[in-house]
C-alpha cells in the first residue's frame, strides 16, 4: 500500500500552526482570534496523530482525544466570556477593550 | 566579670522600651518621653558599668579570648544535609578597644538626643518608638561580632531613620529620606555580597572537629581557616579579594560619607529634625569607619596594605573638599554637615596611616567628632527653634543677646577647629603625627593640614557673622538657654574639655586593641609566608 | 495494568480524590441550600482542611502512580508523589485556605452571594488542577492539569462581572492563556515526535541519544516553556499579569499570585530536573544533559523578568497593579534559584515560597481591607492612612519591607538564601544584578509608605479598623514574617526535607 510520508503531515501541521499564530497576532476580532487559537490546537493534533502512526504507539492518538475535549471546554469558557464582554462593551474588538493598556 | 548579659541588655533595652511605648496611649506624651529618657539614661549607666569593669590590657581584635563581656550561643543550626554540611549562625556579642569608645558614644548621644527631642509632639508615640528602634540598631552594630548579626543591625537602622527624617523632617523631607534610604541600601548590598562571599571562603573548626562555613568575624580573620579554593581566599591568585575589598569599602564609605558618595548627607542633615541630625552625625557616620576598622582591616589586611595610599587620598579629598564646600554655605546646618564630611576625612587619613598613633587618633577623632558635631547640631537647633531661620547672614550680634549660648558655641567651635585644650586638638594632632610618619602618604598629609586652616576659616567666619557685630533688631527678643538646653550642652562640653586636658582616659581604653590591630594589619595574611600552610 | 498497581496508585492520589469529592459535595450543597448560602464557605474551608490532612499524610508515601507499561522502556508513572510535590501542595492548600478566609472578608465577593457556590467550586477546580500539575510526570497530564487550572481561573478572573474591568481581565487572561497553551501543545507534539513518548523519565533517557535533532528539541522546549512561563508570569510571557491582577477580584488576584505561581514553579522545576538533568553531583549540583543549554536561557529570562517587573512597577499608581509587577519581579528572583541548578538553589526557592506566601497574601489582604472601606486601590487614596489606621498601615509596611528584602523580616532570609545559592554556584554577576534590582524595588515599595506616613492625615482621611477576625488573620500573617526574619531555622529545616524529586 502506498503510504503518504510523514513529512507531508508535518508540513501541513506547521502551516496550520503558522496560520494560527499569525492570525492571533494580526486579527483584532476576539472571536477570530479564538478561531486561530483553535487552529493552533488542531495543528498540534495533526502532528500528534502523525507521530503516533510513525512511532507505532497509541499515546499520541489518546492525547488527541484529550486535546479535543480541552479545546471544546476552552471554547465554551471563551465564548461565555466574550458574550459577557459584549454585554458590557457592545464590541468584541480587542483594540476597543482597553481600560488597561494592552 | 558581670553576672548578667550586659551587652544584650544595653542593646535590646530600647526595643523593650519600644514595645512598652506601643502599648501606651497616643495621648500620654509625657509618659512616653520620660520612659525614653529613663531607658537612654539606663543605657548610659550600663555603659559606665561596662567602663568600670573594662580590662584595659585585653586586646580583642582577632582573639576571641581577649574580647570582653562575651555572649555567644548558637542562634541557627541546621544539620544533616550531606552536600552542604552544617549551617550555623552565632549570636555573638563582645567589646574590645575598638568598639568600647563607640558604645560609650552611642549611649551618650542617644541620651542627649532624647533630651533634644523633648519638644517633638507630632505623633510622639511613633517618634519615640522609632527612635528607640534606631538606638538598638546602632548599639547592635558596635557590639556584634558575627557578620550576619552585624548586617542585621546595620540594616535595622535604615527604616527608622527613613521615617524619622521623612515624617518629622523639614520641607524637602521626602526627597532627603528616600535619598538616604536608597544610598545606604545601595551600599549595604555590597556588604551583603561580600558577606556571602566570605562565608563560602572560610570554615570554622567546631569543638567536635567538624569544619563548617562561618559568619564569625574573628574566624574570618584567621588565614588558616580559608579554603584553598574559596572565592575570597587569600591563596586564590585571582583579583576577587581586591574587588571584594573595594565593594565592602564602598558599602562602608557611603555611610561615612566619603567623597564621592557624600551627597546624601547634606540633604539628610538639613531636612532631619535636630535630634536626628545629632544621631546621624554623632553615631551613624561612625559606623562606616568602625566597619572598616572592624571588618575590612583585619579580614583583608593584605589588600589594606596595598590600598592605604588610596584611603589616605580619599581622606585628603574629604578634608579639603568638605572644608571648601562648607566655606561656601549660607545655611548654618549645611555648613555643619559639610564640616562633618571634612572631619570624617581626618578619620580616614588616620586609619590609612596603619600606625598605632594614627589609628588611635582616628578612633579618638570618631569619638570626638561624635560629641563635637552633636553639640554643633544642637546649637543650630537652639537658634532655629527660636528664630525659625538658619541663614548665616540673617543674624548678627547675638553674643550680647544670648551670652551663655555664645559661650557654649565658642567651646564647640574651638573644639571643631582643633584648639589645644579641646578634645578635637588631640585627635587631629595624633592623626597628623601618625600619617606624617608614613613616607608614602606624607605629601597627602601635608596637603590635608590645609583643612585645619580652612576649618578655622569657616568656623571663625560663622562665629563672627552670627554672634558679633551689631545686633540685628529683628532678634532683640531672643531668649537665652533654658534648663533643658543646659542639660544637653553641659555634659557635652565637659566631655570635650575633659578629653582635651586628659585624653588618656579615652586613649588608654583603645590603645592595647589598636596596637594589636596595627600589628595584625601590617603582618597578617602575608601570602608568601602563608603558602606553607 | 494489574489491580495491585491500580490500588497503590489510587492510594497515592488520595488528596486529589478527597478534593474531587469535596467539589461534588460543594456543588450539591449549593443546590440544596440555595436559599441560604452562608454554609457554603464553611464547606469549602472544611474540604480544604481535610485535604490538607491527607496531603500531610503523604509525607510517608513515595512512588509513581499509574504506570503506563509500554514496550519501549521501563514503566514510569503518570505522576510522582514525593516530598517536593507535597511541599508545593501544602503551599497551594495553605494559600487556598487563606483565600477562603479572604473571600469571607471581601465585600466584592460577598456581594455575589447567590453565585458563591460556583465561586468555591471553581476555586476547587483550580486547586485540583494545581495538585496534578505539581505531581505530573507525563506530558499529557501536564497539559490537562494546566488547562484545568487555566479554565477555572479564566472564569474566576471575571467572576464578579460588576465592573467592566472584570470581564476585560477575564478576556485578556483567556486569550493570552489559550495562545500560550497552544504553543505549549505544539511543543509537546514535537517532543513526542522526537522521542515517541510522553513520559518525562523516558524522554530523559531518549534525549541522551546523540542522534537527536537538537534544533527541533530546542524549539520544542522553548514552546513548552511558553506554557509554563505564562503560569509563573515570567518575561516575555508576563504581559497579561498586570491587567489581570488589576481587573480580577482581589481574592483571585492574591490566589493567582501565590498558588498558581507555586504550581507553575513546581511544574517548571520538575520538568527541568527530570527531563534535562542526567545526574546530581556530590555537592548537590545538577548536571545538565548536553542537548539544550537551559542554564543560560534561564539566566536571561530571570534577569529580564525581575528587571522588567521592577522597572514597570516604579510608575504604577494602582496598588494591585504595582503588586502585580512586583510579583513578576519576584518570579524573576525565584527563577534564580533554578538558574543555579543545584539543591542549594532548590532549597532557596522553597524557602522563598513559604515567605512569599505570607508576605504577598498579607499585602493583598491589607489592600483588600482598605479597598473594602474606601473602594479604591489608588496610591493617592492611601495618603495619611498611617495615622488614622495604624494596624493596617503597620502591617502593610512590614509586608512591603519584607517584599523588599530588608532585615529583620522574613523576606531578607528568602533573598539571602537565593544569593547564597548564586554565590555558591559562582554566579556573582547575576547576584549583583539581582541585588541592584532589589534596590530599585525599594523605591516603589517605600513609595507606598511615603503616601501612608509622610503625608499628613486630613479630616477626610478615613479611619479603617478591621473586624476582630480580620485583625487576627492579619496578625497570623504578620507575626511569622517578623519571627522568621530573626529565627529562620524551622523554614530551612522544612525546606531541606522537601527537596526530594523522584528521578531515575
Amino acid at each position: 500500500m502506498l503510504s503518504i510520508p510523514i513529512e507531508y503531515y508535518l508540513i501541513l501541521s506547521a502551516f496550520m500552526f503558522i496560520v494560527g499564530v499569525t492570525g492571533v497576532l494580526i486579527r483584532r476580532n476576539a472571536i477570530v482570534v479564538f478561531m486561530c487559537i483553535e487552529l493552533m490546537l488542531n495543528a498540534a493534533n495533526l502532528s500528534l496523530v502523525a507521530f503516533s502512526s510513525y512511532h507505532g504507539n497509541p499515546v499520541g492518538q489518546i492525547f488527541v482525544f484529550f486535546v479535543m475535549t480541552v479545546a471544546a471546554a476552552e471554547a465554551t469558557v471563551g465564548l461565555a466570556i466574550i458574550i459577557a464582554i459584549f454585554r458590557n462593551k457592545l464590541t468584541v474588538n480587542v483594540d476597543e477593550i482597553n481600560i488597561f493598556k494592552w | 566579670m558581670i553576672g548578667f548579659p550586659i551587652l544584650s541588655l544595653i542593646t535590646f533595652l530600647p526595643v523593650i522600651g519600644m514595645i512598652i511605648i506601643l502599648f501606651l496611649k497616643k495621648e500620654q506624651i509625657n509618659n512616653i518621653k520620660y520612659l525614653t529618657l529613663i531607658i537612654t539614661a539606663f543605657q548610659v549607666i550600663l555603659s559606665v558599668v561596662l567602663l568600670a569593669n573594662y580590662n584595659y590590657s585585653a586586646a580583642g581584635v582577632y582573639e576571641e579570648g581577649s574580647f570582653q563581656f562575651i555572649e555567644k550561643f548558637r542562634w541557627i543550626e541546621i544539620t544533616g544535609i550531606s552536600w552542604l554540611g552544617t549551617v550555623k549562625v552565632d549570636y555573638f556579642l563582645g567589646v574590645d578597644g575598638l568598639s568600647m569608645p563607640m558604645v560609650l558614644l552611642t549611649a551618650i548621644i542617644s541620651f542627649i538626643a532624647t533630651i533634644s527631642s523633648w519638644n517633638i509632639n507630632y505623633s510622639a508615640k511613633g517618634y519615640f518608638a522609632l527612635f528607640l528602634l534606631l538606638d538598638t540598631g546602632m548599639m547592635g552594630v558596635f557590639v556584634a561580632l558575627d557578620f550576619f548579626l552585624f548586617y542585621i543591625f546595620w540594616e535595622l537602622m535604615l527604616l527608622p531613620m527613613y521615617f524619622l527624617i521623612g515624617i518629622w523632617g523639614g520641607p524637602r523631607k521626602e526627597y532627603a529620606a528616600i535619598k538616604f534610604f536608597i544610598y545606604t541600601l545601595f551600599g549595604s548590598i555590597f556588604i551583603l555580597l561580600v558577606m556571602i562571599g566570605l562565608y563560602f571562603s572560610a570554615t570554622e573548626t567546631l569543638a567536635d572537629g567538624s569544619k563548617v562555613f562561618t559568619f564569625n568575624l574573628l574566624q574570618l580573620m584567621n588565614p588558616s581557616n580559608y579554603n584553598y579554593d574559596g572565592i575570597l581566599s587569600p591563596f586564590n591568585p585571582n583579583n576577587l579579594r581586591l574587588i571584594a575589598y573595594i565593594a565592602l569599602f564602598a558599602g562602608f564609605a557611603i555611610k561615612i560619607p566619603m567623597f564621592p558618595f557624600h551627597t546624601w548627607l547634606p540633604d539628610a542633615h538639613v531636612e532631619a529634625p535636630t535630634p536626628i541630625s545629632v544621631i546621624l552625625a554623632g553615631v551613624l557616620l561612625k559606623m562606616g569607619t568602625y566597619g572598616i576598622l572592624r571588618i575590612s582591616y583585619p579580614i583583608f589586611p593584605d589588600i589594606t596594605r596595598d590600598l592605604m595610599w588610596w584611603i589616605a587620598m580619599f581622606g585628603m579629598v574629604n578634608i579639603i573638599y568638605g572644608a571648601l564646600v562648607a566655606l561656601a554655605q549660607k545655611d548654618f546646618k549645611k555648613l555643619i554637615a559639610y564640616s562633618s564630611v571634612s572631619h570624617m576625612g581626618y578619620v580616614l587619613l588616620g586609619m590609612a596611616s596603619l600606625t598605632s598613633v594614627g589609628i588611635n587618633g582616628a578612633i579618638f577623632q570618631m569619638f570626638n567628632h561624635g560629641t563635637i558635631t552633636a553639640m554643633l547640631f544642637l546649637i543650630v537647633g537652639v537658634i532655629y527653634d527660636r528664630s525659625h531661620t538658619r541663614g548665616l547672614n540673617d543674624f548678627g550680634g547675638l553674643a550680647s543677646q544670648m551670652p551663655v549660648y555664645t559661650g557654649f558655641v565658642t567651646v564647640a567651635f574651638f573644639a571643631a577647629i582643633g584648639l589645644p585644650s579641646m578634645s578635637g586638638f588631640i585627635s587631629e594632632a595624633l592623626v597628623f603625627v601618625g600619617a606624617f610618619g608614613v613616607e608614602s602618604i606624607r605629601v597627602l598629609t601635608m596637603l590635608s593640614t590645609l583643612g585645619i586652616l580652612l576649618g578655622a576659616g569657616y568656623m571663625l567666619w560663622t562665629l563672627q557673622r552670627i554672634f558679633f557685630g551689631p545686633l540685628n533688631e529683628k532678634w532683640a527678643s531672643l531668649t537665652d538657654l533654658e534648663f533643658r538646653e543646659y542639660a544637653m550642652f553641659i555634659p557635652l562640653s565637659i566631655i570635650i574639655i575633659f578629653l582635651g586636658i586628659y585624653p588618656s582616659a579615652m586613649l588608654d581604653l583603645m590603645n592595647t586593641s589598636v596596637n594589636t590591630l596595627v600589628q595584625f594589619v601590617n603582618t597578617g595574611f602575608n601570602v608568601s609566608s602563608l603558602s606553607g600552610l | 495494568m494489574e489491580l495491585a498497581n491500580l490500588y497503590q496508585s489510587i492510594n497515592l492520589i488520595i488528596p486529589e480524590i478527597v478534593l474531587s469529592i469535596a467539589l461534588i459535595v460543594l456543588v450539591i450543597a449549593d443546590l440544596i441550600f440555595h436559599t441560604n448560602k452562608k454554609i457554603i464557605p464553611f464547606i469549602a474551608g472544611t474540604g480544604i482542611l481535610v485535604t490538607a490532612i491527607f496531603v500531610i499524610n503523604q509525607f510517608n508515601y513515595i512512588g509513581f502512580a499509574f504506570s503506563t507499561a509500554t514496550h519501549t522502556a521501563r514503566s514510569f508513572g503518570m505522576l510522582a508523589v514525593d516530598s517536593f510535590g507535597v511541599f508545593f501542595k501544602l503551599i497551594v492548600i495553605v494559600s487556598s485556605f487563606i483565600i477562603v478566609l479572604l473571600s469571607l472578608a471581601s465585600d466584592e465577593i460577598q456581594k455575589t452571594t447567590d453565585r458563591i457556590g460556583e465561586y468555591y467550586a471553581l476555586i476547587y477546580g483550580m486547586i485540583l488542577g494545581m495538585f496534578f500539575m505539581i505531581t505530573a510526570t507525563d506530558l499529557i497530564l501536564i497539559y490537562l492539569s494546566l488547562e484545568l487550572l487555566s479554565l477555572s481561573s479564566y472564569v474566576l478572573a471575571g467572576f464578579t462581572k460588576l465592573r467592566d474591568r472584570n470581564s476585560e481581565a477575564s478576556l485578556k487572561y483567556l486569550l493570552y492563556g489559550a495562545v500560550s497553551s497552544g504553543l505549549m501543545l505544539f511543543g509537546i507534539s514535537l517532543v513526542y515526535g522526537l522521542t515517541g513518548s510522553t513520559n518525562l523519565y523516558i524522554i530523559n533517557t531518549l534525549i541522551q541519544n546523540p542522534h537527536i535533532n537538537l534544533f527541533t528539541l530546542s524549539f520544542a522546549t522553548i514552546l513548552i516553556f511558553a506554557g509554563i512561563g505564562y503560569k509563573i508570569s515570567s518575561a516575555p510571557f508576563h504581559f497579561w499579569t498586570p491587567d489581570v491582577y488589576e481587573g480580577a477580584p482581589i481574592t483571585i488576584t492574591a490566589f493567582l499570585s501565590v498558588a498558581s505561581k507555586a504550581a507553575g514553579f513546581a511544574l517548571l522545576i520538575r520538568f527541568v530536573k527530570t527531563v534535562f538533568v542526567s545526574y546530581e553531583t556530590n555537592e548537590g549540583f545538577w548536571s545538565l544533559i548536553e542537548v539544550f543549554d537551559w542554564q543560560s536561557i534561564l539566566v536571561v529570562i530571570s534577569i529580564l523578568t525581575m528587571t522588567l517587573g521592577n522597572f514597570s512597577a516604579l510608575w504604577q499608581n494602582n496598588l494591585k497593579r504595582m503588586l502585580a509587577y512586583s510579583s513578576i519581579a519576584h518570579a524573576g528572583y525565584m527563577l534564580l534559584g533554578l538558574v543555579v541548578l543545584s539543591n542549594q538553589g532548590l532549597i532557596a526557592i522553597l524557602i522563598y515560597f513559604m515567605i512569599y506566601l505570607l508576605m504577598n497574601l498579607g499585602a493583598f489582604l491589607v489592600v483588600m481591607l482598605i479597598a473594602n472601606k474606601i473602594n479604591s486601590e489608588e496610591i493617592d487614596d492611601y495618603n495619611g492612612l498611617g495615622f488614622t489606621s495604624p494596624l493596617l498601615s503597620v502591617s502593610l509596611a512590614i509586608f512591603l519591607i519584607s517584599l523588599t528584602g530588608l532585615p529583620p523580616t522574613a523576606g531578607f532570609i528568602g533573598k539571602l538564601y537565593l544569593f547564597i545559592a548564586l554565590v555558591d554556584a559562582k554566579m556573582i554577576a547575576v547576584a549583583i544584578i539581582a541585588l541592584l534590582n532589589s534596590v530599585v524595588s525599594l523605591y516603589y515599595y517605600v513609595r507606598v509608605l511615603k503616601h501612608m506616613y509622610l503625608v499628613k492625615a486630613t479630616a477626610s482621611t478615613p479611619s479603617i479598623i478591621p473586624s476582630t477576625s480580620n485583625a487576627i488573620l492579619l496578625l497570623v500573617l504578620v507575626v511569622p514574617v517578623l519571627i522568621f526574619g530573626v529565627y529562620f531555622q524551622p523554614l530551612v529545616e522544612f525546606a531541606k526535607d522537601c527537596i526530594v524529586i523522584l528521578g531515575i
